[in-house]
């Protein structure tokens, strides 16, 4: 799914996601069980014709475990972001869990759309520079 | 070569630091903040994450700010940086065919499925000094920004997946492997020393983390005539490819995006005798952030270290030892510290040396005039001798 849940709580403005767990997380009963610590995630790469699978480089990555209510939630996401990293592992935790909680999918149905909007904006941008060269011998 | 180690000097060594720290900041200019760097030179942030084969933006405009802008220093700090943390997650495979492109073109294709899209580039500009630059404000950039944004009623539905320009040419038939006995081993060089030959995933890894003006040279070396690649870049693009990882529950969770430079560079197989169609193949550049000078040159390399020729682009060891700028930098750089038990010894046998060469020719001397005093002393008596 192009905006899945993952991908909206990792390219979401930090300030709504942390308002966003800072306003439920009352709601819940929260036990850190790892806090927020940076580590390395290798990326993989392939060459597209031969398909040689090699190692590009690592990324810095942000991870986190929490139990909500008796459920597990693992937060990960790129770069060092300890507050982006518990929000995440909390909200994994309450999707995992199954609990009917709407403030959490319009949340995300929110955020979802400034993901998106942001995306669209910049495409628009990138598409005013495509170019259709001409041969000379054409004109 | 041994080596003594030296101590003493604590005081100085912590001054000549503090006198580093001060050139940065004496002038008492304003602070530069992290995300200035980090945005405003997003270049040279790159390139430095590219040879730190660390993907940290915010790190490693940090480690600029702290080392003066110096992209080689800077390199070497994401490197240590990186070797304190652990490795707990290995990606998926990223799929640069589904990337958020914002710039890709081709060089072999006018009309490429899609379009041609030049996006930021500085590929067309006349590459003249902007003096406006020096007397910027943030009200010029306000007023900028103001006139290059977008009406919503504009914005367009972002495109998925973008098909590769050698997509078309695989379909057709017209790609071929360059070798199918080759290693095909998965090889992680920061984990094994890299033995030469090297599997081609080992080559791979180490021109994504290599300098780029090492691999720059190298692969000009061999477009001039010191070897045979003759390339097309058949696709660059540029954009942001989404890293996946299997988290602790075995579930595939995004973690967010990096932003790559792809180049696929095209050129001709060597003909074989029992097949002599001039198939064209692959030779594969990919790296960190926006920087298509590394993307373009480790294609290049790619293609022509499986090229068996003479020339240094050709040569594996040649090329992946030398372009490694972390390497390559410290080896250079620890020329500077003390040596002075080495170089005194050079010394001791070099006055060795000319003392026996001095004691020889004194010798000689005395010889010539041992045989002279002789000679002359005989030579009344023994004229037929001479």
């Amino acid at each position: 799914m192009r905006y899945d849940s993952d991908y909206v709580m990792c390219e979401c403005p930090i300030e709504s996601i942390k308002g966003f767990v800072e306003e439920i997380e009352k709601d819940y009963s929260i036990r850190v069980l790892k806090e927020p610590s940076v580590c390395l995630t290798m990326v993989r790469a392939e060459d597209s014709l031969e398909k040689q699978e090699f190692y590009l480089g690592e990324a810095l990555t942000t991870e986190c475990e929490v139990e909500v209510d008796g459920e597990l939630g693992y937060g990960l996401c790129l770069g060092e972001e300890p507050v982006r990293g518990y929000c995440i592992a909390v909200l994994d935790a309450i999707i995992q869990s199954n609990i009917e909680d709407s403030r959490l999918s319009d949340f995300l149905d929110t955020q979802r759309s400034v993901v998106e909007r942001r995306e669209k904006e910049e495409y628009a941008r990138t598409l005013k520079t495509r170019v259709d060269f001409k041969l000379m011998e054409e004109d | 070569m041994g080596y003594v180690a030296i101590k003493g000097g604590e005081d100085a060594i912590e001054n000549a630091s503090r006198l580093t720290e001060y050139e940065r900041v004496q002038s008492r200019s304003k602070v530069l903040e992290i995300e200035q760097i980090r945005t405003q030179l997003g270049a040279l942030v790159d390139k430095i994450m590219g040879e730190g084969s660390l993907y940290a933006p915010e790190h490693a405009a940090l480690a600029l700010k702290q080392v003066q802008g110096c992209p080689l220093e800077g390199a070497f700090i994401l490197r240590a940086y990186r070797a304190t943390l652990n490795r707990s997650y290995y990606s998926q495979i990223v799929d640069t065919r589904n990337m958020r492109v914002t710039r890709r073109i081709s060089s072999a294709f006018r009309e490429m499925p899609g379009g041609q899209i030049l996006g930021p580039t500085r590929d067309y500009s006349v590459r003249l000094l902007n003096t406006d630059l020096t007397t910027e404000d943030s009200e010029d950039i306000r007023s900028f920004l103001e006139e290059f944004d977008i009406p919503e009623d504009e914005f367009l539905e972002a495109q998925g997946s973008w098909s590769k320009v050698i997509d078309i040419l695989i379909e057709q038939g017209m790609m071929q492997a360059v070798d199918d006995e080759e290693d095909q081993r998965v090889v992680d060089i920061t984990r094994e020393a890299i033995k030469f030959p090297a599997p081609r995933s080992a080559a791979l890894q180490a021109l994504a983390r290599a300098e780029t003006g090492g691999i720059c040279s190298l692969a000009y070396s061999s477009m001039r005539g010191f070897g045979s690649a003759h390339p097309t870049i058949g696709e660059l693009r540029v954009g942001y490819t989404r890293v996946t990882v299997k988290d602790r529950r075995g579930r595939m969770r995004c973690i967010g995006t990096i932003k790559v430079t792809e180049a696929e560079v095209i050129s001709k197989v060597k003909q074989r005798k029992q097949d002599p169609v001039p198939y064209m193949t692959l030779g594969y550049g990919l790296c960190f952030g926006h920087n298509e000078t590394k993307a373009i040159c480790m294609g290049i390399l790619d293609r022509s270290m499986r090229i068996d020729d003479e020339h240094p682009a050709n040569s594996q060891e040649f090329v992946l030892y030398h372009t490694e700028g972390v390497e390559s930098y410290g080896f250079t750089n620890h020329l500077k510290l003390p040596h002075y038990v080495t170089f005194q010894s050079g010394l001791d046998n070099l006055r060795k040396a000319m003392q026996r060469k001095e004691d020889k020719t004194q010798n000689g001397k005395e010889e010539k005039r041992k045989t002279y005093t002789v000679g002359t002393a005989e030579a009344e008596d023994v004229p037929e001798l001479l």
